[in-house]
């Protein structure tokens, strides 16, 4: 899919929880990140991660050598996931203040 | 499990490798999970009729009369999936 | 943006690729060689942006993507870029969906690709986002059709840089 979106002459990028098939597939492009399957973009509210992988795919778009490229980030899943609880508590803190 | 694979199955009449794939399909990779959605589901529906209620039987017929072949099996899987939600049980593999 | 680490931490589920194409043999893509790179034409502030996503996330009130088929689902959705978040559901039964269902954006950013846009960093975002299931047991099919379908409507709309998730 995202090779015959490249084939088309338009650049692209994906994002990766699995390195193993991202080895089989080939993609042109791809960011890694050690989530959970189904939270490729990081964990719920934690809107500055979820933005941190996009820029970071697209800088990857700009940055890119060779074909296959795969850039990993460095954040582990349970950093995210506790950063994102971290997020959600002072969400409800908030919505509790009088 | 390939297209290709599973026409020649038809082919050579491996009933076997082909209910493999039905079972694999309804217990999300676990054929032994597949076999037990299978009996679940029957279970279901029989559960359902045991009272003998009122059913429409005319549309059931209608509907085996005048839909084609594939839209029936089609409609065949949906309704074991339908029979499987009610069970209260659903087959996830969380990991995958 | 901050840079790479050599020492990435590894994948949370190993052996995936091993794990599914053991559960559905034949359905994973394996290719041999690496595609050319195409070159972004213009600076990112003045690109159109698009997503493709496999997690079946599709606008409430649309026929369901088709979970059940034994072999698959070979069609795509449009989902138009400028919907709010509420107005889409997620179908999908192959992977965990409790981030996404209390923020969608977890696997369908659709709120931070429209503030991308809105803030110049990406130059517009394509009129459609586009969303197909990841379940589809023909590989080979799925690159026949599926793949070159999206890949057509992708470029109709206009992207001038495509992001992808898969499931």
């Amino acid at each position: 899919m995202q090779r015959a979106v490249e084939q088309r002459g338009i650049p692209t990028v994906s994002i990766t929880v699995a390195l193993d098939v991202t080895r089989h597939i080939k993609p042109p492009r791809a960011v890694f990140l050690p989530f959970m399957m189904g939270h490729h973009f990081g964990v719920p509210f934690h809107t500055q991660l979820q933005r941190h992988i996009i820029e970071a795919a697209l800088g990857l778009i700009v940055e890119a050598r060779e074909s296959g490229e795969v850039r990993s980030l460095p954040l582990t899943w349970a950093q995210a996931r506790k950063q994102g609880t971290a997020i959600e508590r002072e969400m409800k803190t908030e919505i509790s203040r009088p | 499990m390939s297209l290709k694979y599973l026409q020649e199955a038809v082919g050579a009449g491996d009933a076997e490798k082909l209910i493999r794939y039905v079972r694999l399909h309804l217990g999300d990779g676990d054929e032994a999970a597949g076999r037990r959605e299978i009996d679940k589901a029957w279970i279901e529906a029989l559960k359902l009729l045991l009272d003998v209620p009122e059913t429409d039987r005319a549309f059931i017929l209608q509907t085996i009369a005048e839909r084609d072949a594939a839209t029936l099996a089609h409609l065949y899987f949906h309704l074991h999936f339908y029979f499987v939600k009610r069970s209260g049980e659903w087959i996830h593999d969380g990991l995958l | 943006m901050t840079g790479y680490s050599e020492n990435a931490a590894a994948q949370l589920r190993p052996g995936l690729w091993q794990t599914v194409n053991e559960r559905y043999p034949g359905s994973m893509i394996h290719k041999g060689d690496f595609v050319p790179l195409a070159r972004l034409r213009k600076p990112l502030a003045e690109s159109r942006l698009s997503f493709v996503s496999t997690a079946g996330v599709q606008l409430k009130g649309t026929l369901p993507f088709d979970t059940v088929h034994p072999v698959g689902d070979y069609t795509f959705r449009r989902v138009p870029s400028v919907s709010k978040r509420d107005e889409l559901e997620i179908h999908q039964l192959k992977y965990p969906t409790h981030g996404a269902e209390r923020d969608l954006n977890v696997i369908f950013p659709i709120e931070r690709l429209q503030e991308l846009a809105v803030e110049g960093i990406v130059g517009a975002l394509t009129p459609n986002f586009f969303s197909f299931i990841g379940y589809n047991m023909d590989a080979e099919r799925l690159e026949r059709t599926l793949a070159e379908e999206i890949a057509d409507a992708v470029v109709a709309d206009g992207a001038d840089v495509v992001l992808l998730s898969p499931a």
